[in-house]
């Protein structure tokens, strides 16, 4: 078991290295497999996880059943991003083609590396470097397409994420001082240690640490108010990228606040910190249904949508029940899997109509006879329809909320994700459930849309992949992955 | 006020001080080349206050990261961004939204609310004196302000690096005995969040041949 | 030389006669080092007074428009400039009897009637320079009010009292004190109030004649005789009355007399002049290093004295340092 968590860290590493000198077809393949290869171990995993306490190498890495959920959730995209990518990235055969096709794939495998790299580190201190590599390299990436848009994106990303990080690194530094007073100065920092001593830790310390962690790692997470990055970078990067950044990334963020979120609760008990995560919740969640009203680029749009979702986990968190908590687990695999496939669909519709307006894109389904009902499936999805794994979540959420009782803040929760559903399914429906423009050729004004078929059948196929995951989730989640979620949500809970 | 710091916390104090007013004047400082060594000599007065914890209180570690830090934050970093100044040959005065004046009067606004929220908190530090850490809250608080007032990439890139300097501030205050590996970790990802700085700085000037930020609103809603 | 105790009436007489006539002799050495810095063979020192000696034998003439406040300004200013000494600490370290009759605001406010009442006199001789002069002077001397307030707060903050005697005697007390960032950046706050206060380079020029720079020189543009001589000496003694509260209360207040001998007591006479001198050099210098700012740029200059002043009373709450 130990000897899985050094393999799952050193694979995606090593394909970054190898992708780097590989030429493109190979450099899919090798990244592909990579992919697959980290999501079956981790599955793997999943069974010891969620039976046993944790899995060790050493001091370095710890791997406990709440890892095990993030990292199921981060590999999952790794293999279907990689599988999507060979379909939509369409480059020429030069030598410009070629150094865009090493930067993109080697820069891929090694931010998977530092994203898998989170969940895998034992200690807050490690915990941060981890998290600062990948919005290193993440912001590379977001510039890798040379555009205008790209290049005000990755700027205003890299500025605001390190100044994010800062304000982190300040919150680990306070706690490990806290930490300090109950174990003397040369300790450090792993969770087992410091979940140990968190009762005896001075409480205004803590308190301070806590709010600058959840501003620090809030801000890659994409919380109201530090969340003014999100948007531009999710729709600027590679459509690859964005799904990664949207479904893996934000997730990776709020795993670190989760860490912090388990110190927290021991030392202060459970009011404080849940209300800290209550108010930037409810922010995310109204801001993010506001702004879905009023987009105009197909990949704002669902970046949008994910500061919603990651507001929606804030508040599903603040909710004490543990079933709210099981739920908001769950919401993390559930919405990894939607809006990955929703960034497929995306990514194929703009290949199709080579553009992202919106106000431009009209008869997806007749023009992408696959993607295009798969897309409007995962925008549905990303609603809470059933039988998909985020109605299941949200449901567990809200009624976790009910019997809180917190029942005004589950109100404004359903009627703002119901405002989210109204943006979404709004442009979803003008941009693909509208007359094929194919059909009406004879209409001398009307310009004939473009040729019917798909972009690419890889496409089609991380679609599928993702949806079945949906399904899955929604309809029956297996039964050793139930007990993961409940062995993670017990590990976030009050201690008796 | 009838407790009087001892001798070695003053100078310590004094020379937190120094980085705070560093930070202010790099909020004035019109000129990019000014506020990159004003960056230098804060990073300078930062690696000199941990030479000097290492000799008074014996944590011999720091002697090594007092010594990566000078390395790295007073003679690589500012001299790799001097030198894209140099190709970058564009006008080299950084603009600012509002007056010297009103930017000064915000940030020690700021700085005084830091200065409060930090104090109230009464750690016990066996490295520096609390003041320390109410100061480098102040800094990290101004060089926010920094990054909001200046409309420049390097301005604002400037401002972060010396927001870093206060969290270091900051951990020689509260955590002067955290593992050396940990401290050095740190340390190396600064180094690569640096050079990715670098990379999209150029990037952004090779685009736009300016290295103001005002271009940079076409992204919003 | 026996054991012969001045009354401490007869020190405080001393203290007001050392400003009087020493005022113009720290003058004189200032400007003769600055003409030697700048390759000049510089005034001769004892120059002030003849100066002075000179203008009392010359007759005043006013101009038209001007009534007696023209002729009571530089008198009023004058007297304030001999009440001051009473109040600080400029040859002792102890409380004279006279020297409880005001605070260290008490003294601000009696500076700020000197030259309150210069600048009104200046104004009302109704000539244009006179006039620009003392506006720019009230201004200037508004803004830098705060600063001297929050100074004087910091003062209050170490020792608890607004006695500036005290302060002295808390800073001679340890080294701590001395390097007590509270009391450092205080110190250079200060340092900046009496840079605007004697219209020094950044601000102003201060032997030029250059009218679109001159704030405080412009005021006494239009007198002559007998008030010009009070109006010269009175801000030589001004200046030194500065260099004294700077010295004496926040930079080096050894030296003082501790007890009533005469001995200590006649001998704190010249180690007064002598760092009064010490410090004139130092703005000297100054004068040649920097250029003088633009009229609009000395908000810049003030709002950084201000931040000093403020962050001295900042650092004193935040850890009691």
């Amino acid at each position: 078991m130990a000897a899985l968590l050094v393999v799952l860290l050193a694979i995606p590493f090593a394909a970054s290295v190898v992708t780097f000198y590989l030429p493109r077809r190979p450099a899919w393949m090798v990244t592909v497999v990579t992919g697959a290869a980290t999501f079956v171990l981790s599955l793997v995993l999943i069974p010891t996880a969620a039976a046993h306490a944790q899995i060790v190498v050493g001091s370095v890495l710890r791997v406990d059943a709440l890892s095990v959920v993030f990292l199921v959730a981060t590999t999952f995209l790794y293999a279907a991003t990689a599988i999507f990518a060979g379909g939509y990235l369409h480059l020429a055969d030069s030598a410009a083609g070629r150094r865009y096709s090493r930067r993109f794939y080697a820069g891929l495998n090694l931010f998977c590396w530092s994203m898998v790299a989170a969940p895998l580190v034992n200690g807050l201190a490690l915990l941060w470097v981890a998290i600062e590599i990948t919005t290193v390299i993440s912001a590379l990436l977001v510039a890798i397409d040379d555009t205008d848009g790209a290049t005000e994106a990755s700027w205003k990303y890299v500025l605001i994420a390190s100044l994010g990080l800062g304000i982190a690194l300040l919150a680990t530094i306070i706690m490990y001082y806290a930490g300090s007073t109950v174990f003397g100065s040369a300790y450090d920092l792993s969770y087992v240690k410091l979940l140990a001593g968190a009762a005896r830790f001075p409480p205004d310390v803590v308190r301070l640490a806590f709010v600058l962690a959840v501003l620090g790692f809030g801000t890659k997470m994409g919380l109201v108010p530090v969340h003014t990055w999100l948007p531009d970078a999710h729709s600027e990067a590679p459509t690859p990228v964005s799904a990664l950044l949207s479904g893996a990334l934000l997730a990776t963020s709020f795993y670190a606040i989760l860490r912090y979120f388990q110190i927290a609760v021991r030392t202060l008990g459970p009011t404080f910190p849940r209300n800290v995560l209550l108010i930037f919740g409810l922010a995310s969640l109204l801001l993010a249904a506001l702004y879905l009203l009023s987009q105009r680029d197909l990949k704002r749009l669902l970046a949008y949508s994910s500061v919603e979702h990651m507001g929606i986990l804030a508040i599903g968190m603040s909710f004490g029940a543990p079933i709210a908590v099981v739920g908001v687990l769950l919401h993390v695999l559930a919405h990894a899997a939607a809006k990955g496939t929703a960034f497929f669909g995306a990514g194929s519709v703009v290949r199709k109509f080579a553009t992202k307006d919106m106000t431009k894109i009209r008869g997806g389904i007749g023009a992408l006879p696959w993607s295009g009902p798969m897309f409007v499936v995962a925008i549905l999805a990303l609603s809470a329809m059933p039988p998909f794994g985020i109605f299941r979540s949200e449901f567990l959420i809200v009624s976790g909320g009910l019997s809180d009782p917190r029942d005004t803040v589950t109100a404004v929760l359903v009627v703002l994700a119901t405002v989210a559903f109204f943006g979404l399914s709004w442009f979803t429906t003008q941009t693909m459930l509208t007359p094929d423009l194919t059909v009406s050729v004879e209409d001398v004004g009307a310009t004939p849309g473009p040729p019917k078929g798909e972009v690419s059948g890889l496409i089609v196929v991380a679609m599928g992949l993702g949806i079945v995951a949906l399904v899955i989730l929604g309809v029956h989640p297996p039964a050793q992955l139930s007990h993961l979620l409940d062995r993670a949500a017990s590990q976030l809970g009050v201690p008796r | 006020m009838s407790h009087v710091p001892s001798t070695y916390s003053g100078v310590a104090d004094v020379a937190a001080i120094v980085v705070l007013l560093t930070e202010f004047a790099m909020l004035r400082a019109p000129l990019l080349r000014s506020q990159v060594r004003l960056y230098a000599f804060q990073s300078l007065v930062v690696s000199a206050l941990a030479v000097d914890i290492a000799a008074t209180r014996h944590i011999n570690e720091l002697y090594a990261l007092a010594v990566l830090s000078f390395v790295l934050k007073v003679i690589l970093v500012p001299g790799l961004v001097l030198r894209l100044l140099r190709e970058a040959d564009v006008d080299l005065a950084g603009s600012s939204v509002l007056s010297v004046a009103s930017m000064v009067l915000i940030a020690l606004a700021v700085s005084a609310f830091g200065f409060f929220a930090v104090g109230s908190l009464h750690v016990h530090s066996i490295a520096l004196p609390t003041t320390a850490l109410a100061i480098a809250a102040a800094v990290v608080l101004v060089a926010f302000v920094l990054i909001i007032l200046r409309s420049d990439t390097v301005s604002q890139a400037m401002g972060f690096f010396s927001l870093e300097n206060g969290v270091s501030v900051a951990s020689l205050v509260v955590a002067a005995g955290l593992p050396l590996v940990v401290e050095v970790a740190f340390l190396f990802d600064l180094l690569v969040a640096v050079v990715v700085f670098g990379v999209i700085m150029r990037v952004h000037h090779g685009r736009t041949q300016t290295l103001s930020t005002e271009e940079l609103d076409r992204l919003k809603g | 030389m026996g054991p012969s105790v001045l009354a401490p009436q007869a020190v405080q007489a001393l203290q007001v006669l050392t400003i009087l006539l020493g005022a113009p002799l720290v003058s004189g050495i200032i400007s003769h080092v600055e003409g030697r810095l700048q390759g000049r063979r510089g005034p001769r020192i004892l120059q002030p007074y003849y100066d002075i000696i000179k203008l009392f034998r010359k007759e005043t003439v006013v101009t038209e428009e001007s009534s007696w406040v023209f002729l009571a300004g530089p008198i009023v200013a004058f007297g304030c400039y001999l009440i001051v000494p009473l109040l600080i600490p400029v040859l002792t370290t102890y409380g004279l009897p006279l020297g409880y009759m005001g605070d260290i605001l008490g003294g601000g406010f009696i500076l700020a009637l000197a030259g309150f009442s210069v600048a009104l006199a200046g104004t009302e001789s109704g000539a244009p320079y006179a006039q620009l002069g003392g506006s720019r002077a009230m201004t200037f001397g508004a803004l830098i009010e705060p600063t001297i307030l929050f100074v004087i707060f910091a003062v209050a903050l170490i020792t608890s009292t607004d006695l500036p005697y005290a302060l002295a005697a808390t800073v001679r007390s340890s080294s701590a004190e001395v390097v007590r960032p509270g009391h450092v950046l205080a110190a250079v706050a200060f340092f900046l109030v009496v840079l605007v206060d004697t219209g020094r380079i950044p601000v102003e020029t201060h032997s030029g004649t250059l009218e679109f720079g001159m704030i405080d020189e412009a005021r006494t543009l239009e007198h002559s005789g007998p008030p010009l001589a009070l109006l010269k000496w009175g801000s030589a003694m001004k200046q030194l009355i500065l260099y004294t509260i700077l010295i004496n209360v926040f930079l080096a207040p050894w030296g003082l007399a501790g007890s009533g001998s005469a001995g200590s007591v006649v001998l704190a006479i010249p180690s007064l002049l002598g760092k009064a001198v010490v410090i004139g050099m130092i703005f000297a210098v100054i004068d040649n290093l920097f250029s003088k700012l633009r009229l609009f740029k000395i908000t810049e200059f003030i709002a950084a004295a201000f931040l000093l002043a403020v962050l001295a009373v900042l650092v004193f709450y935040a850890g009691g340092g």
